[in-house]
Parts: C-alpha cells; structure tokens; sequence
C-alpha cells in the first residue's frame, strides 16, 4: 500500500500567472479544493488552497468598492500561493501511512506527490479517509467484532486462530491501543456470512479477551 | 484499487461543440451538438464512418484544425479549463505538458532524419529541462514498457530501419514520455496489419492501468472499440447519435443507425447465418443538406415516422448513462428487426444438388518472383549472384466452378501477387496454373482472347479504378465492345442492364468519375468486370477503401451478380472476418505460401494452422463479452528475399513446443500437407490429432 | 483512408460538350492573372487576323520621305531606316507567327509558325514520352538517351544548325521549333505517363487485353492533357522568343518579310542616334507576347490546381 497506488494521478493544477478568478472557477469546476501550481514541464512551485484564497479584510480596509474589484481581479495565484519551499510533498514510493504521519503532523490537508520534482499526483485526506474506510471494508456487510485483549505476544494470533478454526471469512482486521487502558489492545475484525451470535458465542470463548462492541453492519 | 473518492469532474469535458470549416460556398457546418465527458483513466471511443466528423472533434479539442476550420459553438474544459477561444501559445503549453495525440500515421510525428533515441529525449529536455543522459535513460525505460524488442538499440535507430508496428509503439511512447492527462488517439492502428495491431492493442490496454490517463480514441473499427474502450460515442453526419458504456451500446443499442452498424460489420461468427452483412439503405448527407429541424438519420431509418422528418431529437439519457438521440429510443426492438424484401440475396436458399464437378481453376506449385536489383558490381556485369523477392512460392490450389475462394493474408503475404499471376500481369517463373482449358502461366500480352475474356478482375481503389476522362457508360460498353460480347447496336441496353444489375440507374450511363461516390465507382467496376460474362472473376480486396456499411452492400451485390451468373470467384482480403460469409473455401497465406486451405467452416474451427490461429486470434471481434484466445506473434514478417529455410512460419510459431525437441524439424524440413478432410488440409509438422486437441478461437456467449 | 459516401445530386447528368468547354473557359476567367494573360494573347492574335483593316500601309511599303520617324499621327510608332510603317509591320509579323503558315507560294495552313511548330513537337514529343514511361524497360533506354542528345545542345544553337541546314521559311522554322521542344515534351509527358500507369483502371485495360498503344493514347494520354496544355502554352511563347532571336541573329524569315526578330536587328543601329522605335517597338511585342503567355499559363495552373 504505496502512495503510488492511492493517489490521484493527473491532478487539476494550474499556472502562477493565473487569475485568482479563474483558480476560483476551476477549483469549482473541478470540485477540488488543493490546486499545485506548476511551472514548466510540471514543476511544482506551489500550492494553493482555498483558505489561501481568502484575503484578510484588514488588506482591503483602506480601498473603496472599485478598487477592491480591480485589486482582487489582478491578483495572480502567485500572490497568494504558498511558494515551494513551504509545501510540504513526499515521493510516491513511501508507504500510505507515512502520509498520513506527515499529514497529521503538519496539519496539511494534502500532498503533492513528486518525482524529480514533477508532479506526479496529489494526495489528500480525503483519500487517506477512503483509504481507512476500505481498510476496514466499510461498505461490505458483515459482523464488526471488537476485541479487548492484554498488550501481549500472541493474543492477536489467539483471536485469528479461534477464526480461522471456524473457518470464517475475515473481511478487515485492525487494531491499536485501547483508548484509556494503555496494557490493553483492541482488536477490530468484521466477518461475513455468520450469524451475530454465532460469532458472540465464539469469541466470547477465547481467554482473557473480551468482547467490547458488536454490531451487524 | 478505491477508485470511488477520486476527483469525479471529468478530464475533458466537451459540450455542445459546433465545428465549421470555410469553404468558397460559406461556412459549412462539419459538426454540430457534440458534448461527451472522459474521466480519468476511462477510454472513450469515438465511432463512426467517414465524413462524421469524429476526426474533425479530436483536432477541435486540440485546436489543429487548419487555417479554415473554427469552433464556432460549445465549451470544451480540459481539467476545468476552458479551451475554446485561447491563444495558440497557452494551447500550445497545455499540449504540451498535459495532452497528447497519436496519428494514424506514425511518421507524421517521427522526424525521418532524426534518430530514435534523439526525437524521445528531446521531448523530456525540452519539457522537463532534464540533462541529455537522465532523458535518454528514461526513454529507454519508455520503450521497454511499451514492449519494444531490444530497445536500448532501437535507441540509435532512425524511424525507417524499423516496421510500423514499432514505429506506432514509439509514437506512444513519445506521447506518454511527459505523463499527459489526456491522450487523443486518431485510429493509431488502421494502416497495420492485424496481427501487429493485436499487439498493439494489448499494449494501450496495459498502459491504461498503468497510468491512468484519459483516453479519447477515434475509430471506425467496431471491433477495435470493444476491446479497448469502456465507453462509447458514436457519431453520424456530425452529431453524436448514441452514448454509453460499452457493453450497453454493444448488446442494447438504442439509436437505428448503431443498430444498423452492428448487423454489417463482419463477424466470425460460426455459421453462415450468423455471418450475414445487412447494409444500411441509403447515403450520408453531405454537409451542406443536413437539414437543421428534423433527424439526420431519417432518411435511411426503417422505423422513421412523420415527426423524425418535422422534428430535431435531442440527444437524451434513456438508461443509466446511456443516452440516444432518437424518439422511439425505447421502442425498437433491435431483435425483432427483419430485413425488408430485397436487401441482401437469399444466402440459404437451397443450393442445388452438390455435383462432384471437375475443379474449373487449377494451380499447381506456382512460383512468382519478383528480381532484385542487387547492388554488387558482379550484377553489374551479369555475372552476380540474383536477388529474388519469392513472391509466391509453391502455391497449389483448385477451385470447382461456381464457388468463392477467400485468399487471406497479412502484408507481404504473395496473395496480391497470385491474383495478379493468374490474371496474367506478372509472369509466373515455374509451375502450372490451368483453367478451363487454357495455360496461364503466360503473360496477358500472350493470351487468347477468348481466355482474357473469361478472367477478368475487380481493383482495391475505388479512387483509381475507373478512367477520370471518361463516362461511366463508356467504360462499361469498352469491355462489351472489345470482346464483342455485344452487337454494337445493342451496346447500350446491356450496359444499362449492367448498371441496374449494380443498382445504379440508368441516369448513371452519363456520369463522370468524379461525380460517383466511393461505393458507385466500386459498383461500376464490378459492372465492367462482368460485362464480358468472365467465367472466373478475381477481387483484389474491393472492399477494403470503403465504409463499413457501403462494404456490406457491395459484398452483397458481388454475391448476387454471382449468383446470377454462375461466376466463380476469387476474392483477396486481409480480413478473415470479411470473407467469412460468402466465401464457400478459404486460403490463409503467410510469406508466399498457403498454410491452410479448405471449406470456409473448417478453417474457423479447430484444427487450425498455428498462423491461422494467431489470425484469429488478432482480429478484434465487435462483441466486448465474447472470449478470444490471446495468442501473439513474436518478431515481424521475415523478408521475402531470404525465407526461413523449412516451415517458413517457424521464426514466429507459438506452437513449436508442441512436438518434440521444441521443433526443431521446423527449421530444417519443408512440412508436410496434413489433410484432416478431403478437402481441408493444414500445412505444418504437428500431427493432425494434436492440432484437432487445439480449443476454438472465439467463443461468444 | 476510406472512401467518403456522401451523395452527390442525383440531377447532374453528364455535362453536354458545351458545358464542359464552359466549365474549361470560366476556369481561365477565375483567374485574375490568367485573365490579363489572356487578354494580350487575344489583342496580338485579332489584331493579327484584322491587319489590312487595321492600317492603311502594307508591310513593305516604303516611304522614302519618312525614314526613321518617330511616332506621329500617319505612323502611331513611328517608321523604320527604309520607311516601312513600324505599325504595320508589326501586326503583319504576328500574322506568321500566330496566324497564318504560309507552307509554300499558293498555299497556307491556319495557326501560325509558332503554333505549328509547338503542335508538332507535342504530336512526336507525347508519342516519345507514352513511349519511354509506359513501355519502360529498354524502350525508354533508348528513348531517354535520345533525349539526353537532343537537350545537350543548347537551344540557340541548335535552331541555328538546324536553320543553317535546310534555309530560312516558314516551314522549316515549324520544323525547328518541334524539333527543339520535343525533349521537354517527351520528359514532361513521360513523367506523367509513368505516375498514371501505375493506376487500377490502366490496370484494367491490361486485364483486358488493350494493346499498348490503345492504353497510351486512349487512357493516359486524356489524363495529363492539363499539364501538357499549360506547358504548351509555354513553349508558344518560347518559340516566339526563339524566333526573335533567329530574326535577330538573321536566320529568321527572308526579308522582306515582316520578322519581329530582324526588325530588332535592323534597328539596332539607330537606338543610339535618336530613332529607338523600329528597335524598341518589336521588341516590345516580342516582351509582351510572352509575358502575355506565360500568364495566361499561370492563370491556367493555378485554377487547375484550386479545382482539384
């Protein structure tokens, strides 16, 4: 699970002589809410979002109506785009949640993927979101079981173990920390074509894990 | 890969397009209401016949429409950017950076005095402003990924050294060298052979997955449609008359004209039923009488009512994306059509009784070759070794009379070459060739009239087949008139007969050339072929030129004036799927020699010869659910000069690893003619019972 | 690549002979440069065929009291060193070139010295060229190399041999100037013929058993009757220059006869002393017939090419 594979190639972008105006449009247009600004040959020499396109009044205060107009219509995406060494951009070889990481750490909504400094996708959080909802197979029917077990060796291949003696189907598995009881983890599986209380009957059976939440989804 | 969060605004998105090109007589409209969305990583096919205008809509996207041609209405949004009405220098950078086109042709876009390896880097230097190796390094990885045979060394090419195929395999790699959004594709594989063109579809099929492009492709080929696209639009006298997925418009479609199309495409389908063209009645409209207030297709329609003619349809979604333009969209019934009286000959009529006949052409181990000039100064002299091109090498084969022989081969394959021996405008160098009583092997300057008289010939050309300076009533009575096949008085009468025999009025008897259209001037060349009443008449692959829809009423009209006469009939094509329903025995040639040859069932069901297999194999099928065999041949046709010694196929066969030591008596020996039925025989080493193991081609469900 | 199959009007029937020869001559006046062309054609070849109507004096009368006057009212161009009408002279002398043979004492042929000449060389010209292209092989060997001799000589030189070897007339000047243009005639049509035998319909008349002098004449040579007019019309207005040249170098027709050529070389020796007229005017015509051919062949050309 590479960015490579995630990220939406061919992304809308567009170039710093561009009028805000016409951003605005495109971004409208296009439904999209990051544009890369692009020199030559794809080169990345920006980013703008919509937030960037949004003056601080405290700028216009000093204008009357009509210079406002004519302020705003001449203003280019290189006025308001945030230049290329304040973006952020990683290369499409990194794995998914390396993306993420950064995302989350630089509080960016999204990435332009580069190679050799072209671009060659971007990727967004609405992608990483998707990305999480396909992860756990949202959209699928099935049971969704979560398992509390100790922060040890082998608990996990306990579970999957008493699973896959049923010979059940596991659809999505997940897991992390449990919130709020740090020796603990918490395991997120959904199994498909099992009754709920077959799969409650089961699992409640393996020792010294609980079931914590189950729901036919 | 989740592929339902992506960006859902299309790539291009077309609306509502006009085109119009100045002409001395005005504005002339070439098209008209064109709108069409292509998403990333979808394959949009634009079809239609000539004249529909689907390559002036390609251009139009790109703005190449020469110094007439303008946009005159519509929007058309490249990643949410206009296009219409920019400056040729920001269209110049958008294409260059984002979109991208291949021609037919792909010497248009290859420099023939600039090599490879230069004309791919550049495309990254200038773009990209990336050093010379870095570019070069990276166009060698192109062409890998593009399938090219040896490619670093192909690098140092010029464009002539190497064939067509790879020559449209580096024309794509150039265009997707700068990673373009959009790819518009004009019928890239249309001038290649079908076996070359398999290959090079299987590889815009990879690097769609690959990469994730738009691609817009142009074509006239229904076959080539369903194997590559996902969506379709097809298009007529300048409108878009049907869109939608392809499977919709390929097994339900809406609009007569698509309708029309499917029933006259070839088909290889498994019985002669199944393989019937039903030409569309009727002609496009030129430009300049497309009538503005009703449907365009009204004249040709079989279902037309008063409000067609009165009244322009819009183009409307019927179905879930699948939109038409026609009233009655969701009344036709496509199943339920039948031909009306008269549109094709009664092709299951019952044939009278099989009588086992004498065979009225035989030709025995013939050899045509064509002598090289070769450039030692020995030849010079005389005294140098002779270059020959082996044209046709050994062919053997008999037709009883009133049959149709299909001869079937890809470029370079001698069937032209045949076709010309037996009619006598190249002189055979070796074996025998009789018919009806008469010695063929002698050039037509020696011949008997009476032998002239009963063979004679229909051209490719529909452009040059007849004489520009003379009448069509002229050009007809000259074959009356030179073999005195009527009395002069009664000259006339029979050449109107002839032209009624064509479906052409007698109002014809005056015309020029160039007053005919395409499939006229066809007409009129079998008409003159026919004059003299030929008893065996050779068609050197007449339908080729043509429309789709105008071919099936010429290979229907071929059949008919057959019928009627009696004639026998050679016909070459290089398309199996043509000759499939009218040809009673077929031929299939690979580099001067027939490697099978039989009764036109046996050859589309097993037991095949491998190249026929592979034939079949390539053909693009105008059926996206029916399931064919994916076998490619390696390498390109050896050349005719210096055959491979033995099975002159075994430089390319896929299937040498079934006999015993991978084959090896496929180079030495000369293979043995291996009859599966009396007249059914396979030229290869493999023994019958393995081939008859082989599974068919084509299955369609 | 495929065929387009749009309709054509079904009304059109096979245009008569005279819509054709209309169709041809509206072409001419499509042109605004084969127009002029045209119209300095039409003036020398009426003026030629009106002459008596259009002056009072012949073309050898001589008028001792008016020697190399200027123009004045009794001589619009002035007269030359023996007192011979300039004018008259003038369009008498494009009588032989354009209009009239005179092929001995009692008996002419319509059409001029220059149109004769150029008809005979497109007769034995076109015949070589369909020869040597559509035959090939050692007939065009033969044919080339013929070519190839004849065209080493430079033209002059060879209308003068030939002049000097069978003497000034009318009828030997015809013969000069088809022998002269046949190899550009023969090279013009040969090129043509070998680009149109490689059609399907001369393939057809093959299939049929033509014979080749049926396919020469009957199907190629209609095909390339465009260029070849348009380069006849040419090599008229060359053979009128050539023909002023021999007058000039005294080759021309024998005096008294009114040859454009020689009245430049007569008059030659007055430019200097202050009587430029019977040199300048001929001159003048000689210019203006050719310019006024070489346009019109323009004209033909470029409409010819518009059409296609």
């Amino acid at each position: 699970m590479l960015v490579r594979d995630y990220m939406t190639r061919h992304p809308v972008m567009v170039d710093p002589q561009m009028s805000i105006v016409e951003a605005q449009g495109i971004m409208a247009e296009a439904k999209v809410r990051h544009l890369p600004v692009v020199g030559e040959g794809k080169r990345l020499v920006g980013l703008v979002t919509r937030e960037r396109m949004r003056i601080p009044p405290t700028e216009l205060a000093s204008l009357n109506v009509w210079e406002i107009t004519r302020f705003l219509s001449n203003m280019t995406i290189a006025d308001v785009m945030m230049k290329r060494n304040e973006v952020i951009t990683i290369d499409p070889d990194i794995p998914l949640e390396k993306a993420a990481q950064i995302m989350v750490e630089n509080k960016v909504g999204s990435l332009p993927v580069l190679e050799e400094g072209v671009v060659a996708g971007i990727i967004t959080e609405t992608d990483l979101m998707a990305h999480l909802m396909e992860m756990l197979a949202t959209r699928l029917p099935g049971v969704r079981v979560t398992i509390r077990m100790p922060n040890v060796k082998g608990e996990l291949a306990k579970l999957i173990g008493a699973i896959g003696a049923q010979g059940w189907p596991i659809m999505a598995c997940g897991g992390v920390r449990a919130p709020k009881e740090p020796d603990k983890w918490e395991a997120v599986v959904k199994i498909r074509g099992v009754p709920k209380d077959q799969v409650v009957a089961v699992l409640g059976r393996v020792e010294g894990q609980e079931i914590v939440d189950v729901r036919e989804v | 890969m989740a592929t339902n969060h992506r960006i859902k605004s299309p790539v291009l998105k077309v609306d509502g397009v006009a085109i119009s090109y100045e002409t001395r007589y005005g504005d002339v409209e070439a098209v008209r209401d064109v709108s069409f969305n292509v998403r990333r990583a979808q394959t949009l096919g634009v079809v239609g016949e000539s004249g529909c205008g689907k390559s002036t809509v390609a251009f139009g996207i790109v703005d190449f429409l020469g110094p007439n041609g303008k946009i005159v209405g519509g929007s058309i949004k490249f990643q949410g950017r206009e296009l219409v009405g920019r400056s040729q220098k920001e269209l110049r950078k958008l294409r260059g950076d984002q979109i991208s086109m291949v021609y037919q042709d792909p010497m248009q876009a290859l420099n023939p005095s600039v090599s490879i390896g230069d004309q791919l880097a550049e495309v990254l230097t200038v773009h990209r402003g990336i050093s010379q190796e870095e570019a070069w390094r990276k166009s060698i990885d192109m062409l890998e990924r593009v399938y090219m045979p040896d490619a670093a060394n192909v690098m140092d090419r010029y464009p002539h050294q190497v064939s067509g195929g790879q020559q449209q395999r580096v024309v794509i790699a150039m265009a997707l060298l700068n990673n373009p959004a959009l790819l518009i594709m004009d019928e890239p594989t249309t001038a290649l052979d079908v076996t070359v063109e398999a290959v090079v579809l299987d590889l815009i099929e990879d690097l769609k997955r690959d990469f994730d492009t738009a691609i817009v492709y142009i074509t006239h080929d229904l076959g080539v449609v369903a194997r590559v696209c996902d969506h379709v639009a097809v298009m007529y006298a300048g409108e878009i008359v049907e869109r939608g997925p392809v499977e919709m418009i390929y097994g339900d479609s809406l609009h007569p004209y698509t309708q029309g199309l499917m029933r006259c495409v070839p088909k290889l389908g498994a019985t002669k039923e199944g393989s019937i063209l039903y030409p569309i009645r009727g002609r496009v409209p030129a430009p300049k009488n497309r009538p503005k207030g009703a449907c365009i297709f009204a004249p040709r329609c079989d279902y037309a009512t008063d409000r067609c003619h009165n009244e322009r349809p819009l183009l409307r979604e019927v179905e879930c994306e699948h939109s038409a333009r026609c009233f009655y969209a969701e009344e036709i019934d496509a199943s339920a059509w039948k031909p009306p009286q008269g549109l094709v000959p009664d092709l299951l009529a019952q044939e009278a009784e099989e009588v086992d006949r004498e065979p009225i052409i035989r030709v025995k181990n013939l050899k045509t070759y064509y002598e090289q000039e070769s450039k030692s100064v020995l030849s010079l002299v005389g005294v140098g070794e002779k270059l020959y091109v082996k044209a046709v090498d050994e062919v053997s084969l008999e037709v009883p009379p009133g049959k149709t022989l299909g001869v079937v081969g890809e470029s370079g394959c001698g069937k032209s070459t045949l076709a010309k021996t037996i009619v006598g405008l190249e002189t055979p160098r070796d074996g025998e060739a009789e018919f009806l009583s008469f010695n063929l092997t002698k050039p037509v300057s020696k011949r008997d009239v009476e032998l002239i008289r009963e063979l004679q010939m229909v051209f490719q050309n529909p452009d040059s087949t007849m004489n520009p300076s003379y009448s069509v009533g002229k050009q007809i009575s000259r074959p009356l008139q030179h073999f005195k096949a009527a009395s002069p008085d009664k000259v006339h009468e029979e050449v109107i007969r002839l032209l009624n025999a064509v479906r052409l009025d007698g109002s014809y008897y005056d015309r020029l050339p160039r007053q005919l259209s395409g499939g006229e001037k066809q007409r009129v060349g079998i008409a003159r072929a026919f004059a003299s009443r030929p008893e065996l008449v050779l068609c050197d692959e007449p339908v080729s030129a043509l429309d789709v829809s105008v071919q099936a009423a010429v290979l229907n009209l071929l059949l008919e004036i057959q019928r009627q006469h009696g004639t026998t009939m050679m016909f070459i094509a290089h398309d199996l799927s043509v000759v499939r329903f009218f040809s009673d025995y077929v031929a299939v040639m690979y580099l001067g020699h027939i490697v099978e040859m039989g009764p036109a069932e046996s050859i589309y069901a097993p037991p095949y010869h491998p190249y026929t297999e592979a034939l079949l194999s390539a053909v693009p099928i105008p059926d996206p659910t029916a399931e064919q065999k994916h076998i490619r041949l390696e390498g390109t046709v050896p050349s005719a000069m210096n055959p491979p010694s033995g099975c002159t196929f075994h430089t390319r066969c896929p299937r040498r690893s079934m006999l015993p030591d991978g084959g090896k008596i496929c180079e030495t020996q000369v293979p043995p003619w291996r009859y599966n039925t009396d007249e059914h025989r396979i030229f290869c080493h493999i023994p019958l019972e393995e081939l008859r193991k082989m599974d068919p081609v084509v299955t369609t469900r | 690549m495929a065929v387009s199959e749009q309709t054509i009007p079904k009304k059109i029937a096979r245009p008569s002979r005279w819509q054709r020869l209309w169709e041809g001559v509206s072409v001419i006046f499509a042109s605004k440069i084969g127009l002029v062309g045209l119209v300095i054609v039409l003036f020398w070849i009426l003026v030629a065929i009106f002459a008596p109507l259009l002056t009072p004096y012949g073309p050898t009368e001589q008028d001792y009291t008016a020697q190399n006057a200027p123009p004045s009212a009794a001589h619009p161009l002035g007269t030359d060193s023996l007192g011979r009408d300039i004018w008259s002279r003038l369009i008498y002398g494009a009588r032989v070139v354009l209009v009239i043979l005179p092929v001995s004492e009692n008996f002419w042929l319509p059409g001029g010295t220059a149109l004769w000449g150029v008809f005979l060389g497109l007769l034995v010209g076109s015949t070589l060229g369909l020869m040597g292209g559509y035959l090939g092989g050692w007939v065009d060997e033969v044919v080339m190399r013929v070519l190839d001799a004849m065209m080493a000589f430079p033209v002059i030189l060879l209308y003068m041999i030939i002049i000097a070897a069978v003497g000034a007339s009318a009828t030997n000047v015809v013969l000069a100037i088809a022998i002269v243009g046949i190899p550009g005639i023969a090279r013009l049509v040969r090129s043509l013929a070998l680009d149109i035998r490689t059609r399907d319909y001369i393939r057809a008349a093959e299939t049929r058993g033509e014979s080749p002098w049926y396919i020469m004449f009957v199907e190629i040579l209609p095909n390339a009757r465009g260029p070849i007019i348009i380069d006849a019309m040419l090599r008229v207005g060359y053979a009128i220059f050539a023909m002023g040249t021999l007058g000039f170098l005294g080759l021309g027709l024998p005096p008294p006869s009114p040859d454009w050529g020689s009245m430049v070389a007569k008059g030659r020796q007055f430019i200097l002393s202050g009587s430029p007229w019977a040199a300048l005017w001929p001159s003048v015509a000689i210019a203006s017939l050719v310019v006024g051919l070489n346009l019109f062949a323009d004209g033909l050309r470029e409409e010819s090419l518009r059409y296609q």
